[in-house]
């Protein structure tokens, strides 16, 4: 829309208080960025710290988990909610209420008391396998995953696609990987990051259910070498927002394409 | 939007019986809600089976038998003080976030060009995603008191450790929660800004209205219920944050999801499981108390803008 008018003088001060905004944004980051850098004392650095991250034996091993959680969440997400989703707008639009509703509960409960419940209420077998930390942050990254695609599928006729499909005899797979996921591919990219960066940096879930994970071990790693634990919270922050800025440019760009 | 959903399902229903009887004939049958069970039962077996089971256990001792002093031990200290700390952090932390990123939110639809808003949606989007363990190793190392920004802020003559401040603290969650909820903030409200029509403002100037009185009865009481909503999701975001603040303090607040977690890690050598499971069901009672008005405005407020 429209920008609203405005004075001169306001406008001078709206820049500075967003330049004054920019700089206490930058700051702690670079502040950290130069502790980790530090070896000792204040005023000589190196890439100590970032070679002592690479030393440890658990840094490689706990990243490894966490990715392999992350890639079944990505998984279980796909096949739970795309399928449900696009039933939802072909044929079952009286459910999609209840169902907006269900999903969205997981964004009310503290995620203390739900790794609280699951701790004590999921069986043995289930909890005796890291792969529940993938099905606990699929329920957690629910209430936006769903937003996503359900906004993806609004408008988009998937109704008489899907019946044209059909009326060619197309499989129920072949309507999900040919039909519906090329006309929401950017909602389920959305849906796959989201969940990927929830389970990423997830800290509350691995820690109570007593599961070894990159964040877990940060903070573990932390009590033994304070300017490694910054080093390598500076490269987890960078590497993550890296990703997620390519991510939003290029859904804009692809917006802007699509317009 | 109810002429809308009827034709449409009268639409679908009729296409997939004339493709595929099958579905058809279940329309009204079990079969009908089939293609949500996944889900559903996900939801029960993940989600709802594990919340009972906090409620039910909250009611045990330790043998099993019911009792209500689990739930009495809420209201004595040490838990009615953590509960206190806890809505406390929750309230503040919101207002931390709310009035700085409503005015953020303001200013970039006032003077921002496109390419200024493109830049501030992609780094509230990536700062409000970054929260937990690596962002109080940030602060820490940044704000600690050898950190560069203690230097430079000294340099500049304000001593932030002077006054006796520190970052393990309440106050010193409180900045480090703002690092994500003002991000936060910017992302929910801006909708609600972007919402106002220019016309609204024209059409109060052509009727003589100032700009005081426009924003007075018009655009402040637009925003009101979508500031509301913000601030209430804002509030249960600090309220039941736990690896920023397991991170930062080392036992000298006392947090109510910091209490559940040392109650479940089981070194204990008195069993409180029990007791922890009643301060979960605390924690699920506030955020309801929060929640459920946030989303009644949220349904309300997004009819109404769009």
């Amino acid at each position: 829309m429209a920008p609203l008018r405005t004075k001169k003088s306001t406008s001078l001060i709206a820049r500075v208080f967003l330049v004054c905004v920019g700089i206490l944004v930058c700051l702690p980051l670079i502040g950290a960025a130069e502790f980790s850098l530090r070896e000792g004392g204040r005023t000589k650095h190196s890439f100590h710290a970032y070679r002592w991250i690479f030393e440890q034996e658990d840094f490689s091993k706990t990243l490894l988990t966490t990715l392999q959680i992350s890639l079944v969440a990505v998984f279980v997400t796909f096949f739970l909610m795309v399928p449900t989703v696009a039933w939802l707008h072909i044929q079952g639009k009286r459910y999609l209420r209840f169902v907006e509703v269900l999903t969205v509960l997981p964004l009310i409960i503290p995620v203390v008391a739900l790794a609280t419940g699951a701790a004590l209420a999921l069986p043995a077998w289930i909890q005796s396998s890291k792969y529940i930390l993938s099905m606990m942050y699929v329920v957690l990254a629910m209430p936006f995953t769903f937003r996503a695609l359900d906004i993806g599928m609004r408008g988009r006729q998937l109704d008489i696609l899907v019946a044209a499909a059909r009326s060619l005899g197309a499989k129920w797979w072949s309507i999900i990987f040919m039909i519906i996921t090329p006309i929401i591919l950017k909602s389920i990219f959305a849906s796959i990051f989201l969940t990927v960066a929830l389970s990423l940096g997830e800290f509350t879930f691995a820690q109570l259910l007593h599961w070894s994970t990159f964040p877990t071990w940060v903070a573990v790693a932390a009590q033994g070498n304070i300017l490694g634990a910054t080093a390598l919270s500076v490269s987890a922050l960078l590497s993550a927002w890296l990703l997620l800025f390519s991510f939003t440019f290029f859904d804009r760009k692809k917006q802007n394409e699509a317009k | 939007m109810a002429e809308d959903l009827t034709l449409s399902s009268q639409l679908s229903s009729f296409k997939v019986t004339g493709a595929n009887s099958r579905t058809g004939y279940l329309r009204n049958g079990i079969g009908d809600i089939l293609p949500i069970a996944p889900l559903v039962i996900f939801l029960l077996v993940f989600f709802l089976w594990p919340i009972s089971a906090v409620f039910v256990n909250a009611f045990k001792d330790n043998d099993g038998t019911f009792t209500w002093s689990n739930y009495l031990l809420l209201f004595q200290d040490p838990y009615r003080r953590a509960f206190y700390n806890s809505v406390r952090l929750g309230i503040i932390s919101a207002l931390t976030g709310a009035i700085p990123g409503a005015l953020i939110a303001l200013i970039i639809e006032k003077i921002g060009g496109n390419r200024l808003k493109k830049i501030v949606a992609s780094v509230s989007g990536v700062l409000a995603n970054t929260g937990g363990v690596p962002l109080a190793f940030m602060f820490l190392a940044a704000f600690g008191p050898e950190g560069l920004a203690t230097l430079s802020l000294k340099a500049l003559g304000i001593d932030i450790y002077g006054h006796g401040f520190t970052l393990f603290s309440f106050w010193g969650l409180v900045i480090i929660y703002s690092y994500f909820q003002i991000p936060i903030m910017v992302i929910i409200f801006s909708p609600a800004i972007e919402a106002i029509r220019k016309e609204w403002h024209d059409a109060s100037q052509s009727l003589g209205a100032s700009n005081y009185q426009y924003w007075r009865f018009i655009g402040i009481p637009i925003l009101i219920p979508s500031f509301i909503a913000s601030f209430l999701l804002l509030f249960a975001s600090a309220f039941s944050a736990f690896a920023t603040a397991r991170a930062m303090t080392v036992g000298n607040i006392s947090l109510v999801p910091l209490i559940i977690g040392t109650l479940l890690d089981g070194n204990l050598t008195v069993n409180q499981f029990n007791l922890g499971y009643a301060l979960a069901m605390g924690m699920i009672i506030i955020a309801l108390i929060a929640m459920i008005p946030y989303l009644i405005i949220q349904r309300k407020t997004s009819r109404w803008l769009h």
